[in-house]
């Protein structure tokens, strides 16, 4: 793995809200191919950490590195990186004025410059995969909360991204609607897609993750493949955490 | 009754003040949105960047003084003000200085409509889409915006039919509007009632087919989310 080059790289990520230190000196690199599973208790930054790498959060001090690039510079395009940044966030996030073929074309259309006949075959072959092609020209606000969710994949997938990342995605949803969306991101995994994804789910990170990276106070406390890390978790924090959540 | 209404508006030419006044009206009130909807449309994309980004705080204090200016004083003053004093060693028409005095009080009230309206999106939706690569502009404008409107078109409609009455003040600079019309009938006719109340008529019958308008609108920009 490490003879490549990392597809994302993190140095010394810092980010303080008053008196929580959110992100405390986060260093970490993500390679192309590699499903990173973060966990952790609530405001343990794992969430603000996810939220760096695209920088929906500016960290006060540290840099992302993607592709090679420091998107923290204030020279760099921002917007062209993550464009090949895809996010799926813990609300969907649809927009509610748009069909949900709106939703997955308007990036392709509007910021890769396909037109509407490319971007509406792509986006109906993206539909068609998650088995949601009658919802083409229907709203938002007529789907459940797994279609919902799976939209929003699709919407990001749709900008052919570099890697995926996931806030919670499952967090918001009924129970019976966990294992739909969880379904699709294995399946991405599956293909070889690089994901970052902040969960709950250890199930997912049990059988999926290539790396599984606990946080706490806004460090990383510990990192291992699925098996070492939940079978001989050596961190306090860790143990206390898993025995809580297993 | 009828007698008083054929004094009122025939004998005399008494309609010709009522329909150049509607006319005047009409056309004050139409230009003065258009301008309010600039006004508050630039000062509600100052404001909310200032509030979401923090960037631009000498054009977000211009526009705060703005605000704070005009919402603060008596539209008539405002009125009189630009005519009498800004414009007053330049001759332009009344119906002018009309149309940018309600304009730039408008203005005022129209921004911090747009401004809530953006606000009330869900800042979840600025973040779908600056996740998808979209620029700050790009997401306003697409995203933000489209929802933001919809969410304000009632107050929006509700400030236009303040708008339409307000301007009936315009006679304190000697602009025969359709209040100013019907007050010449008054005094021309020595019968208060037929005017007064033919001139409010009609105020009435302007905001209630106005108000149809909007809701029809509203409807159907709902309609497609459900």
């Amino acid at each position: 793995m490490n003879d490549k080059l990392p597809l994302i790289e993190v140095v010394d990520l810092h980010k303080v809200y008053g008196e929580l230190h959110a992100l405390n000196g986060i260093s970490e690199k993500i390679y192309p191919g590699e499903v990173v599973v973060v966990i952790g208790p609530s405001g343990s930054g794992k969430s603000t950490f996810l939220r760096s790498l695209n920088l929906l959060e500016v960290p006060d001090k540290g840099q992302v590195l993607f592709e090679g690039v420091d998107i923290t510079d204030k020279k760099v395009n921002i917007d062209a990186h993550r464009q090949r940044m895809g996010m799926v966030f813990q609300h969907f996030n649809l927009f509610p004025h748009k069909t949900i073929l709106e939703n997955i074309t308007l990036g392709p259309i509007k910021l890769k410059g396909l037109s509407k006949e490319e971007a509406e075959k792509q986006g109906l072959d993206l539909l068609r995969r998650v088995g949601l092609e009658d919802k083409a020209t229907t709203y938002p606000a007529k789907l459940s909360g797994g279609q919902k969710q799976r939209i929003a994949i699709v919407r990001a997938l749709a900008m052919e991204p570099d890697v995926m990342l996931f806030d919670e995605p499952t967090s918001a949803l009924d129970p019976e609607m966990v294992g739909e969306v969880l379904e699709l991101m294995k399946e991405l995994a599956r293909e070889g897609m690089t994901m970052a994804v902040v969960t709950h789910e250890i199930g997912f990170a049990k059988e999926v993750a290539t790396r599984v990276i606990f946080m706490d106070e806004g460090q990383i406390k510990e990192q291992g493949e699925p098996e070492g890390f939940f079978g001989s978790p050596k961190e306090p924090r860790l143990q206390d955490f898993l025995s809580k959540v297993l | 009754m009828g007698e008083r209404l054929y004094d009122a508006l025939i004998d005399g030419g008494g309609y010709k003040y009522i329909i150049s006044g509607l006319g005047n009206t009409l056309f004050i009130t139409f230009f003065a949105v258009l301008i309010g909807i600039l006004i508050g449309f630039i000062v509600a994309m100052v404001r909310a960047t200032y509030d979401r980004t923090g960037k631009g705080f000498l054009p977000d204090l211009i526009c705060r003084i703005y605000l704070t200016v005009v919402r603060g004083t008596p539209v008539v003053l405002q009125l009189m003000i630009i005519f009498y004093v800004v414009f007053a060693s330049v001759n332009i028409p009344k119906v002018l200085a009309a149309i940018i005095a309600f304009g730039l009080n408008s203005g005022a009230y129209v921004a911090e409509i747009f401004r809530s309206g953006i606000m009330a999106v869900d800042a979840g939706q600025f973040e779908a889409g600056r996740s998808l690569g979209f620029t700050y502009s790009q997401t306003m404008r697409l995203i933000i915006m489209p929802q933001a409107f919809k969410n304000v078109l009632p107050a929006l409609c509700n400030e236009f039919i303040v708008l339409l009455k307000e301007t009936s003040v315009a006679g304190y600079i000697a602009l025969q509007d359709l209040t100013r019309g019907a007050d010449i009938i008054r005094s021309q006719t020595y019968d208060a009632f037929p005017p007064l109340i033919i001139a409010a008529a009609i105020y009435l019958v302007m905001v209630v087919i106005f108000t149809k308008l909007v809701s029809i609108l509203e409807r159907r920009l709902r309609s497609n989310e459900r």
